[in-house]
């Protein structure tokens, strides 16, 4: 996956490039508008990280111009502003992401493969998803374990359903309540740890390999292996 | 337009300054007119004064020379009669009998001696006799029979007799009287003229106040950029309109101030927090387990609060300035009560806490959804930390009139009374409480932006009771939004 990273603060484009090589993308950076315009017309990207506030021009009108000069690539918008701008809301509806700093690494992660994702063609829904030896039933809404039905209540299925999805991948606290509540809240209480908690003890009872895994600092992780 | 004054024209104040306008226009043409009937009835007395004088001179002239003989009576009379046909203000009705002028010679004994005119004459001579007339001064003079008075004026001829000539006020009366209905017409005419002239321009000119006023209010927090109508006209309305709208200028320029100011310091902020939780996340993946994860997860931890703290510092700050940027949309306050309880449910259980929602139906506020869910967030996380275990905390959400109420309840320890008058202000916080205290500032900031309110208090029963209110989506928020600009406008 070939991603154009476009970003003026060194330190923060440094350890975006690293994290996202290490993730296995392909970086090309830019430290400003002109020199991503050149970039992005050169060459073809996958995927597109802008930084709103660029040295020589605004991140929204690097963006609109990229779209006129017909690169495609769906793009996350990375912003340290207080509010969103309505052209960003414009952009969102057409497809792209924004993502306020400071963020996780891993919502920025999760946030390109849902981009990802979304721009190529699907091969239609599954109505079940199997990690290891769980098996969730999206149409029944039911989940088993080892060919055990597990008691969840409909909150910890959609919960269970969102880990799942992301199953080998790191999803953070804010991730969870944005997906599973729909809220863009920062709790300074332990509100989705009592979730994950609640959860594991149905999902890993005693004498199962523990699936859902804390990931300390960062969030959770359901082991796909 | 769609204001109560257009259905209730009484009750506005074009209506009110119209009609006294009115009351003082009609009050004085009024007295205009007192003044000029006054002016016309002297001058028509003056005329017919000069007339009757005039003429009772000829007549005695006529009297003295006319010999005494049998013809003098009708040389006399006819002479009388020639006269009556010249008499002013003389309306040509023949029908009416005719007893506008009598013609009276009293002999210097007080008999009669000479009448032309209607009935006898004795009445006329009666009373002519009575009233002292005075020389080349007419007078009025009520004669029994007749029900208009007479100006009579009299000579005294040499031989002791005097003639009198008696002209009736009636013909001078129906001038005046015709004068007086005519003018009330035009009077009643001209005040109904100048009440509708002068209630339709203040209407007009109030309609363009009402419609300054309707525009200035819809210009909230979020829609400074709208400005209040003005006109081309350079009258003192379109001045007011002109001056609000450059009030607004200034106001917008320093909310925009504002913004960019509490912007900047967002973005200087964030961008080193970013590298430095970028860092600390890379060093932390980089570490396999054990001791040395722990300062670094615990870094992180402080990290995450010191940006919550900075967005809720920013946005307490931009709060108190009533500059809190707002995303509305239709929210069903009773439907986001509800996640949110799910949410908080679980920690409150772990916590030994029973949570207790009441709802009374959907409560449509037209609200920034993310906003409204950090203030809950904030009032819950509040009472999770603060409430001991084994209480109950009630979370009700009602609909009043045009307000949605929301109310929490618990039966902890409640407020310290001390705390309890600034719990609102910033860095205000319990004696055990470990939050930055902007928690409860955030959630007065929140319900202020939308136009509430929140208040604390500790209930009689025991424990804490927190309320807020904010107002009701008006319905045509929530149903058509569009339709509501056309139909305000």
């Amino acid at each position: 996956m070939r991603l154009l990273l476009v970003e003026d603060e060194v330190d923060i484009q440094s350890f975006l490039r690293r994290s996202l090589e290490e993730a296995g993308y392909e970086v090309k950076a830019a430290n400003d508008g002109k020199t991503a315009e050149h970039l992005a017309v050169e060459g073809t990207f996958d995927i597109l990280i802008v930084d709103l506030g660029l040295p020589d021009q605004d991140g929204i009108s690097l963006i609109l111009r990229l779209r006129q000069l017909g690169v495609r690539a769906p793009v996350l918008i990375l912003s340290a502003r207080r509010s969103v701008d309505d052209r960003v809301r414009g952009l969102e509806q057409g497809g792209d992401d924004y993502l306020t700093k400071p963020f996780a690494l891993a919502e920025l992660l999760a946030r390109l493969r849902n981009l990802l994702k979304r721009n190529s063609p699907s091969a239609g829904e599954a109505t079940r998803i199997r990690v290891q030896d769980l098996e969730l039933d999206l149409l029944r809404r039911e989940a088993s374990r080892g060919g055990l039905v597990l008691q969840l209540t409909q909150q910890e299925f959609v919960l269970l359903e969102y880990l799942c999805r992301n199953a080998g991948r790191v999803v953070t606290r804010s991730m969870i309540l944005d997906k599973v509540w729909g809220m863009r809240i920062q709790p300074d209480t332990n509100v989705v740890d009592v979730h994950i908690y609640r959860l594991r003890g149905k999902v890993d009872s005693a004498g199962q390999i523990p699936l859902i895994k804390t990931m300390r600092g960062v969030g959770y992780v359901l082991k796909d292996r | 337009m769609s204001s109560k004054t257009d259905k209730q024209p009484m009750r506005s104040a074009a209506w009110r300054i119209s009609l006294w306008a009115t009351l003082a226009f009609a009050f004085g043409t009024m007295v205009v007119f007192v003044f000029l009937q006054n002016f016309v009835a002297g001058d028509i007395q003056r005329r017919s004064d000069a007339w009757l004088s005039g003429e009772v001179e000829t007549l005695g002239d006529v009297a003295e020379r006319t010999p005494k003989d049998a013809l003098y009576s009708r040389v006399v009379g006819e002479i009388a009669e020639l006269a009556e046909r010249e008499v002013p203000n003389k309306e040509a009705d023949e029908s009416e009998p005719d007893d506008s002028v009598f013609f009276l010679q009293s002999g210097s004994d007080g008999s009669l001696k000479l009448w032309v005119g209607a009935g006898s004459g004795e009445e006329p001579l009666k009373a002519t006799r009575a009233s002292r007339i005075l020389e080349d001064h007419p007078t009025d003079v009520r004669i029994p029979g007749f029900p208009i008075p007479y100006r009579v004026a009299s000579i005294a001829m040499d031989d002791g007799s005097r003639i009198f000539l008696g002209l009736s006020e009636r013909d001078e009366l129906r001038v005046l009287r015709f004068l007086r209905l005519r003018f009330l017409l035009l009077w009643f005419l001209i005040v109904l003229l100048g009440f509708s002239i002068v209630f339709f321009t203040t209407r007009r000119m109030l309609s363009h106040i009402r419609r300054i006023t309707e525009a200035a209010s819809r210009i909230g927090h979020s829609e400074l950029d709208a400005r209040v109508p003005t006109t081309r006209r350079n009258d003192e309305v379109s001045q007011l309109a002109l001056t609000l709208n450059r009030m607004l200028d200034r106001i917008e320029n320093s909310m925009h101030q504002l913004h960019t100011i509490t912007d900047s310091l967002a973005h200087d902020l964030r961008s080193p927090l970013t590298a430095i939780r970028g860092k600390l996340e890379m060093s932390l993946s980089s570490v396999i387990d054990g001791e040395h994860a722990e300062p670094i997860v615990a870094a992180i931890d402080e990290l995450d609060r010191l940006t919550d703290f900075l967005n809720k510092s920013l946005d307490v700050a931009e709060a108190k300035a009533d500059a809190l940027r707002l995303t509305r949309s239709a929210v069903d306050l009773t439907d986001l009560l509800r996640t949110m309880t799910d949410l908080y449910e679980p920690s409150m259980s772990e916590n030994g806490l029973r949570v207790q929602l009441i709802s009374h139906g959907p409560v449509e506020i037209f609200a920034d959804a993310a906003l409204i869910h950090r203030m809950v967030a904030n009032l819950l996380d509040n009472e999770l930390k603060h409430l001991p275990a084994d209480c109950t905390l009630t979370i009700e959400s009602r609909a009043e009139d045009d307000t949605a109420w929301l109310i929490l309840e618990d039966n902890g320890h409640g407020f310290d009374t001390d705390v309890l008058p600034h719990l609102f202000e910033r860095r205000v916080k319990g004696r055990d409480s470990n939050g930055h205290g902007l928690g409860l500032a955030f959630v007065d900031a929140v319900a202020r932006a939308h136009g509430g309110t929140v208040t604390a208090s500790n209930r009689e029963a025991g424990g804490a009771r927190i309320v807020v209110s904010l107002p009701l989506a008006e319905r045509q928020y929530v149903t058509a939004p569009i339709a509501s600009v056309s139909a305000s406008s």
